[in-house]
């Protein structure tokens, strides 16, 4: 059908033949005008489907988690309310620190260990290489109760750590291990394969190859992953739940007990206190700030021009 | 000529005689199957040797062969000898970095490095070979650059992106960064096919004062080209068992005028290919 709206006319074809042609061709454009409309006007419906949910939800969390972001909120831990002050519930601060120092500890276990991998999965043909990359995948889309459950078992039953922010810790970068390695072995395998040419016609060893032209014409893929993984692991409570202890206490120190955003949220749903349920909106607010910020960060990284640092 | 500055005159100490390569039964196989063979000729130095033929003769895989760029593939073979100053590069007393120091190489398409600027593209090869002396890397940069017919237009931005640059002065570039190493022999593998006829004419020019210097060894699809530049040509054919193969070397004038072989006319005279 197609090929009727394009096609030669044939030659030597007598005039009926060719109404014939042009009559037919019409009628299927219209047709296809009819079937492209619609689908237009289907898409745009589903669109909106999508979207109300989601605008929903910012407004909400707008309308009832802003009045919640006082100084208090920032700068004080935890109060429990009482009868005569029922508005008493303090801030958050513990939970911000918590949920800041646990991501930077995660980053630092999680993010050279990931690179390094990823980059040896780009580079290796191996077996060893494979079954790795099969866990890593695997990993990636496992439930993140396991992280934390494994964290509990192995550190704090088994190394009797206690619940502290490096256990939290480790169970996230668990969690954000499969995302690195993945992102970065993408981005090294996209590197083209001329600039390793490039390198080794110069008489460049393969380890410079990697480290001074593979390497940096991937920073930007491999930087974009580390904050995707990261602003996965801040919105986590699973891994930290069972693992971080909880506590009101305002420290960055890797070994005490911390508390954290989506583990306040989770605690402070339950209370039977109105103000503190309330609280949850701030909490939800500002985590989801931070994931904002990072995504804003992964995707000004990702499509930021090479530009050359001197 | 003379706005060449040849600053390392060793260039000529260290050549025996006029023979810059020879290549004796040279063949190149991939998990057993033949993709080029009976290549046997000699490279003169100082000329351009151009290689032609139609798509899958070969002329790539023979060519990457003579800097051992074939090493990295897995199931890749090079039989035969190619001696490179009387040294087997293959299995004689030679690292393959140093191989690759000597016998430079300039791509089908520009490939400068994207996260370095101008003058760090210049300049890798020696980083890479260890040389760190500021000194010695500005007159490398400044005399290579020169030599590529690029100095006058990127003096003024050499700490800008490589990627800022036209195809046709990134591929200048790339030979800046060729010669940067002081190569005896440069390998070119379809230079000019990505760029327009105005980048490609200056690009051919530049070959030609730059064999006063550095021997050159070219593929080519555009039989003119091969006609214009060329000093020697090989010419290879695919086989009757889709290996490429040698179907004659000589001077380009006796190639393109008076080949011994009918299959060179042919192909000469637009016949085939």
């Amino acid at each position: 059908m197609n090929d009727l709206t394009t096609m030669d006319e044939p030659v030597g074809v007598n005039q009926t033949m060719r109404d014939e042609i042009r009559r037919v061709s019409n009628a299927t454009r219209a047709r296809r005008i009819l079937i492209s409309r619609s689908m237009t006007i289907l898409c745009g419906l589903a669109l909106a489907i999508a979207a109300v949910p989601l605008f929903l939800l910012i407004y909400q969390l707008i309308r009832r988690g802003a009045p919640e972001l006082t100084g208090t909120f920032f700068t004080q831990v935890p109060q429990t309310p009482t009868l005569i002050a029922p508005n008493a519930t303090g801030g958050l601060s513990n939970a911000i620190i918590g949920s800041i120092a646990l991501n930077i500890y995660a980053s630092i276990l999680a993010i050279p260990v990931g690179v390094l991998v990823g980059i040896y999965l780009a580079e290796s043909a191996s077996k060893f290489a494979s079954a790795l990359r099969i866990i890593a995948q695997t990993m990636a889309g496992a439930p993140s109760i396991l992280m934390g459950l494994f964290a509990f078992s192995f550190l704090l039953q088994d190394l009797k750590v206690g619940f502290s922010a490096i256990a939290g810790s480790f169970a996230l970068a668990i969690l954000m291990l499969p995302v690195i390695v993945i992102s970065t072995e993408i981005a090294v395998l996209n590197v083209p394969n001329t600039l390793r040419e490039a390198g080794l016609a110069l008489g460049a060893k393969p380890h410079k190859v990697s480290m001074r032209i593979v390497l940096p014409s991937a920073l930007t893929g491999i930087v974009t992953g580390c904050i995707l993984a990261i602003s996965r692991a801040i919105g986590e409570t699973a891994p930290v739940l069972l693992v971080i202890g909880g506590g009101y206490l305002n420290t960055w120190q890797p070994l005490n007990p911390v508390s954290a955003l989506p583990l306040s949220i989770y605690e402070n749903a339950k209370s039977e206190w109105p103000s503190q349920r309330a609280q949850v909106w701030g909490a939800a607010l500002v985590l989801v700030g931070f994931v904002f910020i990072l995504s804003l960060t992964a995707r000004i990284w990702a499509s930021r021009k090479q530009k050359v640092s001197n | 000529m003379t706005e060449i500055k040849t600053s390392q005159p060793t260039v000529l100490a260290r050549d025996p005689g006029v023979t810059a390569m020879q290549l004796q039964d040279v063949a190149v196989s991939f998990n057993g199957r033949v993709a080029v063979r009976d290549a046997t000729f000699d490279v003169a130095k100082n000329r351009v040797t151009s290689l032609i033929g139609p798509s899958g003769s070969g002329k790539t895989t023979l060519l990457r062969a003579l800097n051992r760029l074939h090493d990295l593939t897995p199931g890749a073979k090079v039989s035969g000898q190619i001696l490179l100053e009387g040294t087997d590069i293959y299995r004689g007393n030679l690292t393959v970095t140093e191989l690759r120091t000597r016998v430079g190489m300039v791509f089908q398409r520009p490939n400068p490095f994207p996260t370095m600027s101008i003058y760090d593209n210049v300049v890798s090869g020696l980083r890479f070979n260890g040389i760190k002396k500021k000194a010695l890397l500005d007159e490398a940069a400044e005399t290579s650059l020169r030599s590529a017919a690029l100095w006058d237009s990127v003096e003024s931005r050499l700490k800008v992106a490589a990627s800022n640059l036209s195809g046709g002065e990134q591929q200048r570039l790339c030979i800046a960064r060729a010669l940067a190493m002081d190569p005896e022999i440069l390998l070119m593998d379809e230079p000019t096919s990505a760029l327009d006829p105005i980048a490609t004419l200056k690009i051919e020019e530049l070959m030609t004062t730059l064999k006063e210097r550095v021997t050159i060894i070219i593929v080519t699809h555009n039989m003119q080209q091969a006609a214009r530049i060329s000093d020697d040509c090989a010419f290879l054919l695919m086989g009757e068992d889709r290996a490429g193969e040698l179907i004659e070397f000589d001077t380009t004038e006796k190639i393109f005028n008076n080949p011994n072989d009918s299959r060179t006319l042919d192909y000469t005279l637009g016949r085939f290919g």
